[in-house]
């Protein structure tokens, strides 16, 4: 049943990520090169799912919402194997600059985030 | 169909089954399945991106579809800075850093891996053709 509920909720966070990465590519491309190509869909992305799993967590809710929202949505929603294939582009292109500073970034301030949303989800 | 469409529909149908093995790694490893659950899917995503590179015009859906969708499911963000912070909770420490440079260092790693296999198998392909 959790498997189920994992996979549906992940169709729905896989759909969000690439929506949101697809307007990034469109929106965003200025900033973009205005901030050393740093990837900024993704880096939004797994922020802002870190501190929303956070969020979940500190809550606390029964093991069906979580196996669909949190390990499903957020799960899906979030990425890991994209951030590193684009610190390895970053890396190809020496653009060392950049892959510090999205390593920073997004391990650093997905650490803070994650225990932010959750401080926050345990005051309820 | 527009392409549009149906690009979205292939990473919705793959991603559930990348979530749904996810979830089945998680249930049966905990920790240890999210990790490595992220770190092969570093080298599968690396592996597929460079070697559709040399493929250039295959189909979109297909490798939207798994990469996005499968594997971009497959591995995760979130669960891995949530693990991390449930370790320092728990008072382990040692575990958490380890648990946390390990996934950063690996991830690189295996990602540089599959790459370079990716682009290496893909230019072979197409010198046999």
């Amino acid at each position: 049943m959790n498997l189920l509920l994992a996979g549906i909720g992940a169709m729905i966070g896989a759909s969000l990520r690439y929506g949101i990465t697809n307007y990034g590519k469109k929106h965003w491309e200025k900033f973009k090169q205005k901030y050393n190509n740093l990837p900024f869909p993704t880096l939004f992305i797994n922020l802002s799912g870190a501190f929303l799993l956070g969020l979940i967590f500190g809550i606390g809710s029964n093991v069906f919402f979580y196996a669909l929202v949190g390990t499903g949505v957020m799960g899906g929603y979030t990425t890991f194997s994209t951030l590193n294939t684009e610190l390895l582009a970053l890396y190809r292109d020496k653009n060392y600059r950049a892959l510090l500073w999205y390593m920073l970034t997004s391990y650093l301030g997905g650490l803070i985030l994650v225990y932010v949303g959750f401080w926050i989800g345990s005051l309820y | 169909m527009s392409n549009k469409i149906k690009n979205y529909l292939s990473v919705a149908f793959f991603a559930f089954f990348g979530g749904a093995f996810r979830a089945a790694l998680n249930t049966n490893y905990g920790f240890y399945g999210t990790f490595w659950g992220n770190i092969i899917g570093c080298f599968l995503l690396a592996f597929l991106t460079y070697f559709f590179i040399e493929f250039k015009d295959f189909y979109e859906w297909l490798t939207v579809g798994l990469g996005t969708g499968f594997i971009g499911a497959f591995t995760t963000f979130s669960t891995f800075t949530l693990d991390t912070l449930k370790q320092l909770q728990a008072g382990q420490t040692i575990n958490a850093l380890i648990y946390f440079f390990t996934s950063i260092v690996f991830g690189f790693l295996f990602a540089e891996l599959g790459s370079k296999i990716g682009t290496k198998l893909g230019k072979t392909i197409i010198g046999m053709e």
